[in-house]
Parts: structure tokens; sequence; C-alpha cells
């Protein structure tokens, strides 16, 4: 995995300077998550690893030097390039349920093929799902790791505020011990300063891409508030919003969308298909049909306070999509809808998901009420070997002749 | 003599602080995933959520509870969290409430959890339109689920013994009838079937230590039997797990003392020490032996991603020990096992 990530950040950076006047904002974003990849495969030493829960506060970990992700990130990745199912197939072959979320399973698969980088520590989040929590405490038994959870209440209550900010300091206090270094405090106030600077960029990257039509195609923001999350409390994370917000800014002087003939607007629910089926070219291609948000790409957290950025981190954790409660998330997907202009929803309802699927009703009602049809999908997300390309063409299309016929309910 | 109740307040998991409920004027009820209501829940839920919730779920949407004053779900699984939404989605004018649980012990969480009853606490009288739980109301509560969960041990121990007439499908009985009735006349219950004599008599089923989570039916435990097994212990939610004694309450903090017995308690999986990862399979293999059982069944519902996770390590463990274990699937009923007799009856036949 090591020489995959160095051959795609080398591959990539040839084509960025190969254009240097482009603003390359995907290459950008992609050449810095593939350099991620590199650091948490390099044996060096250099940094201390940690593998982490999805909500895990990772700009506190990258102001204190750590190299950190979530575990979910494996389990795209090798979707992504066509390996997931080896793993998946091992997890299983270990007793692993074919019922649990393939996410995991890809992780824990790879985990016996040692084929995830040794950690050096894990903090676990309690949120968005057990079933990642139950991950993690494998690692932490497999590895012999150190391990620190962050509980993350749904309610969000002002003890609520209190006592996930104090978990946060305590994971500060473990985190320090475990590289043997304490938190500096001026780096930590530097991170947050990025973060927010980040923020600042990608609120103007999201509102850019409520244009109509979008400068955004279905791929240029894939996962991209999900994965970018990772590189918070850097200058990467402000340069990559920075290169899509002046690449939406020159589509939208030179009048070329996203895009071109950009017919149906498009909600993705959660998270996209990670393995190699080309749905966004078959959208765009077939149906001239544009994801023009994904719901993680929104900014539904305020700036944090740099004199108290645990109390900030905590309320911006708590308000996060898949911590709060549904009726709260389908409220978040309802304005996304409103204020993206959107034709129709595609919920992908990730087999074994139980947080974020589990509510399949729930959502599409809500989003029903604001006009807007959702497509349950019912497909793995992340395996492939069940899936059943015709089937999901078929509801495809029908979904796409609906909204071709139906008035977009918030353009008159 | 029960005390005069408020009302029912419904819930559906073992982490709930019944005696809070008790204090506050109102009778704990647990809605239990049984009944042949309609399949409703996948109209608001994904199917691939476990069998419970989406029991308790159908059962909600078609009117099959009793009146409740209010609902309590304690945010155990993504599964709990997902029915409290669906359940205030179904039954918009009923009073839910949403109770945080920590997956980890640890003495922030303790804490945590012991400000989230109380404001359970609050809550609840603000439902039964009375001042606040006293610390005298819930001290007593506290004595008589005391009470209680003594007595069950007392009956746990007669089952074992094999002097408790009907054996654990009797018992199992009566952990649904404490799940559902003022705890006086639970205690009531219970000192009844301890008074009762009956010859213990030898029993030629194997000793089994029975895990898992949820499992009320009473012909679940009938059809054991009858492929030759005698359950001498579980770890269930709905059984030995039911009930949280409250030891060496501090009065200064009543709620502390309940949040410090709750998570001292024997844990459902998905509660943890950051520790002592995967402790659930030493406690399973600990209690199996202190049983005596010769093996072990793991009884998981379909979708439960907190065994699911864990049950490749417990299996790993008790194989190490030399302890035979099977683990069965089902959806809390019995045609689910009914369709498994035949592992059962092999598994127990490989025993003897």
């Amino acid at each position: 995995m090591l020489e995959y990530f160095n051959n795609v950040v080398t591959g990539i950076q040839k084509r960025i300077n190969s254009e240097p006047h482009k603003t390359n904002a995907r290459k950008k974003y992609a050449l810095e998550i593939s350099k991620l990849g590199s650091r948490l495969y390099s044996d060096s030493g250099e940094k201390k690893i940690a593998w982490c829960g999805f909500l895990a506060p990772f700009d506190i970990l990258n102001a204190m030097g750590v190299t950190s992700c979530f575990v979910e990130f494996i389990g795209a990745m090798l979707a992504s390039t066509g390996m997931a199912d080896t793993y998946i197939t091992e997890a299983e072959q270990d007793g692993y349920a074919i019922d649990s979320c393939a996410y995991h399973r890809s992780v824990v698969g790879a985990i016996k093929k040692n084929v995830m980088p040794v950690p050096d520590f894990i903090i676990g989040t309690s949120c968005p799902c057990v079933a990642g929590l139950g991950v993690i405490e494998n690692m932490a038994r497999i590895y012999k790791k150190d391990l620190f959870v962050l509980n993350v209440p749904q309610e969000n209550t002002v003890e609520s505020v209190k006592y996930l900010s104090l978990q946060y300091r305590k994971m500060v206090e473990f985190v320090s011990a475990q590289i043997g270094n304490p938190l500096d405090e001026d780096k930590l106030r530097e991170a947050m300063d990025l973060t927010n600077k980040a923020r600042a960029l990608l609120i103007e990257v999201y509102d850019l891409a409520k244009k109509l039509p979008s400068p955004a195609n279905s791929i240029i923001l894939k996962d991209y508030g999900i994965v970018l999350n990772l590189l918070m409390g850097t200058q990467n994370a402000v340069d990559v919003a920075k290169a899509c917000r002046d690449e939406f800014i020159n589509k939208i002087e030179e009048g070329m969308p996203g895009l071109p003939e950009e017919k149906i607007r498009l909600l993705w629910v959660q998270s996209r298909i990670q393995f190699r089926f080309p749905i966004e070219k078959i959208l765009a291609e077939k149906f001239s049909a544009n994801i023009v948000i994904d719901e993680l790409n929104n900014i539904f957290w305020d700036p944090i306070d740099l004199d108290d950025p645990y109390t900030s981190i905590a309320r911006n954790t708590l308000a996060n999509p898949f911590a709060v409660n549904i009726p709260k998330r389908v409220s978040l997907l309802q304005d996304l809808a409103k204020e993206y202009k959107i034709d129709g929803a595609i919920n992908p309802c990730n087999w074994g998901c139980r947080q974020g699927a589990g509510a399949r009703g729930l959502i599409s009602n809500g989003l029903k009420k604001v006009n807007v049809p959702v497509l349950n999908l019912e497909v793995d997300c992340v395996d492939s070997r069940n899936f059943a390309e015709g089937q999901i063409m078929t509801r495809l299309e029908a979904f796409m002749e609906m909204l071709d016929n139906k008035p977009n309910p918030f353009i008159s | 003599m029960s005390q005069k109740s408020n009302g029912l307040i419904g819930f559906a998991c073992s982490y709930a602080p019944l005696q809070v409920i008790h204090a506050a004027g109102f009778t704990p009820y647990r809605i239990l995933p049984e009944g042949d209501t309609p399949d409703q829940a996948g109209q608001l839920l994904h199917d691939n959520l476990c069998p419970h919730v989406k029991r308790i779920l159908d059962r909600g949407m078609s009117h099959d509870v009793p009146k409740l004053k209010g609902i309590v779900f304690v945010n155990s699984c993504d599964p709990m969290r997902r029915l409290a939404d669906a359940w205030k989605d179904a039954r918009p004018n009923e009073n839910v409430m949403v109770v945080d649980l920590p997956s980890v012990k640890n003495d922030s969480s303790v804490s945590f959890y012991s400000k989230e009853i109380s404001r359970f606490s609050k809550t609840l009288s603000q439902w039964g339109n009375e001042k606040r739980v006293s610390d005298e109301k819930l001290v007593h509560s506290m004595e008589l689920y005391n009470m209680l969960a003594d007595l069950l041990k007392q009956l746990r121990k007669k089952v074992r013994r094999n002097e408790l007439e009907g054996g654990r499908a009797t018992l199992q009985k009566i952990y649904n009838y404490v799940g559902q009735n003022q705890v006086e006349d639970c205690i009531k219950l219970v000192k009844q079937h301890l008074e009762k004599k009956i010859v213990s008599t030898k029993t030629d089923g194997v000793p089994l230590f029975l895990f898992g989570n949820v499992l009320p039916d009473v012909k679940t435990f009938e059809l054991f039997e009858e492929c030759g097994a005698f359950i001498a212990d579980d770890d269930l939610c709905t059984g030995s797990r039911m009930i949280t004694q409250v030891l060496e309450p501090d009065k200064k903090d009543l709620y502390l003392s309940i949040s410090r017995s709750l998570f001292s308690s024997p844990p459902c999986a998905r509660t943890f020490e950051e520790s002592r990862p995967f402790q659930i399979a030493e406690n399973v293999l600990e209690r199996a032996r202190k049983a005596g059982a010769k093996g072990v069944i793991g009884y998981t519902l379909k979708f439960c991603d907190l065994y699911l996770s864990r049950l490749p390590f417990i299996r790993e463990i008790l194989k190490n020990e030399g302890l035979p274990v099977l683990v069965i699937e089902g959806d809390c009923s019995l045609g689910s096992l009914g369709q498994q007799q035949t592992r059962i009856e092999a598994f127990i036949e490989m025993m003897r």
C-alpha cells in the first residue's frame, strides 16, 4: 500500500506540474489525501500513527504532530482500488457476519492480512456508530495498543458539551503521554486558526456550488467534506479549499458549468459508492444529472473559538449530521435541498449501516415534505461482490425519468 | 403494598434506571418484541435493523402497547437511537426522552451518566406533574430494587439446583413480569416462588451458559430443555441483566451511585473498559466456568452490531479454553430458534 500511495502521489504531482496554470482543485485534494496515505504506511517512525473513529478531532491531532485517520478511510481506499473484496472475504472467514458494514469488514480483513498500518495508539469515537467502535476495540486487542474512547452524546445539552470538551482535554493528555510531548498551545491555536480559515473557504466553495448551473460536477466534491476533515488544522486544508474556491470562481466567470447542459440537480445522502462503478459518469452522460451537493459537504459548525477550542469542537461535533437525531439531520437535508435547488436525492442506504441508512424511511419522508423525491439505492458502498448493476440501472433510470418530468420545487 | 402508580413508563433497554421510574411514582413497562403486529417498521426504518427494535416499533405503530405516560430510550446502540427517532415520528403526542449512556466505563462517563439520570428524574417529575423526586423516595426505591435483585439471585440458584418448577422457562416468565410491574408486586411474586418447595431432581440436561441480548420468549427456554440443555446461568438483557443493584449508595449523590452501579454490573457488549478491550470474552468464560457449564450458547439478534463485532473473538477465547460454543442468531422469537433446533440438539449431543 505504501508503494501504491507513493505512486499515486508521484502521478498526481506530475499532472499538476504539467498544468501549472490550472487550479486543479480535485487533483490537489487527491494529492494531499494520497500523501496522508503515504504517511500512514510509512514506517519511518517520524511521526506517531493513530487510528481513530470517524468523529475524532483531527485538527487537534494534527496540531500535536500525529498522523491520524479514521478506519473507514482504508475501507474506502481498498474498495476504490478493487482490493476490498479480498479482505472482506478474509474477515467473513474469520466469523465476521456479512450483515455488518463492509467498511468495517474490509478493515478487519486488512488487519488480519497485515495490510493496515500498525498504529502507535488508538482513539475511538462512540459516534457515528457502535460498529465502528467495535472495530476500534478489535484493533486495540489485536495490536495491543493503548485505547482512548471519546463518548459522543446525541442529546445536545449543556452537560453534553461540557462532557465532550472534558474528554478532549483528557484525550490530549492521553496523546501527550503516547508521543512523549505535551501539546504546544501555540500550535493548537495555529491549527484552530487554520481550521477556521479552511471553514471560511469551504463556505465560499459550497455557496458557489449552489449556482445554477453549478460549477461543481459530481466528482469534484465527491466525499469532500468527509475526507477533508482529516486535513483540518493544517495549511493543506486551507490550500485545498482555496484551490476549489478559485476553480469555481473561474468556472463561473468563464461560463463553464461543472456539467454542461445540467438538467437535474441531485443531493447525495451520506457517502458515495466507493468501488469502481461510474455512477457519476452515468448520471452525467445518460441523464444530464449532476450531484451538486453531498450531505456532509456542508458547514454545519461554527468557527472555533481560539480561546476555548475544546468547547467549540465539542459543540461542532454534536452538530454533525451523524451525531444528531434524525429530525435534526432531516432538517439539515431539507435546508440543503432548498439552498441547492435540488430536484431529487439519492440515498445509497449502505448495507449494514444502522445509524445512517437505518433511518431510510424517516429521511425519505422528510425530503418528501419539501417535495424532493429520494431514490433509496440499497447498495453496499464497499462490497462489490453482490453488486447488481442491472437492477441499480433500472432503478436509476426510472428515478431520473420521474425527475425529468417533474418541475424543480425550488426554481420558479 | 404497591405504591399508587402515576402510569406506565415504557422502556426497551436493561440500562434504563428502573429505580428512578419507581421513585417518580410510575411503573416501568418493558416493551417486549412480541406479538403479531403487522410489519410497519420498514416504513420508517431500514429492514436491516435488529428485530428487537423493529418489533417494538411495529407495536408502537399499531398501538399495541398499553397506555404510556411516556417512554425512555437509552442511547445504547444505533438501532435504539433510530427507534427513538421513529417512535417520536409515529407517536408525536407521546412524552419521549433519550438518555445518553457512554460506551466506556471511566470516571467521567460515570459522572456524566449520573447527570443524565438526574435529567431523566426531572423529566419524569414534569411528566407526572409532581415535585422533584425526593432523595427519600429514591432511596426507598433503590432498597426495593436491591431486594428484588437479591431475591432473583436466590431464584437463579434455585434454578441451578433444579428446584424451580418449570425451570428457566418459569424464571423467564418472572423476568418478563419484573419488567412490566410494580416492584412491590414483583418482590411478592418472587418470594412466592422461593417459598414453594419442590423436590430437587437430578436433571439429565447438559449444563450450558447462555449469553447474548434479547430473548424474552418463554417457549424458547422450553425448547432448549427439549433439546437436552440445562441453562445453568445466563447473561441476557432480558435475563440476569434486568435489574441493577445499587450497593452502598452515596446519600450525597444518589444518581452517581446508580450510575456507578450500572457501570459496575455485568455489561452488555456495548460497554467496555478502554484498558481491557474485549473483556466481554473473559466475562463469558468466567461466568460459564462458575456455572459449571459444559458448553456455551451465544444467542444474538440478527443485525446486532454490538455482538457481531465481538463474537469471533468470544468464540476464539472459548475454543482456546476448551469450551464448546454454539452461536445462533434469531429474531427474539421461538420460530427463529425452532429453525435451528437440529443444530442445538447436535451441539448438546456432542457434549454428552
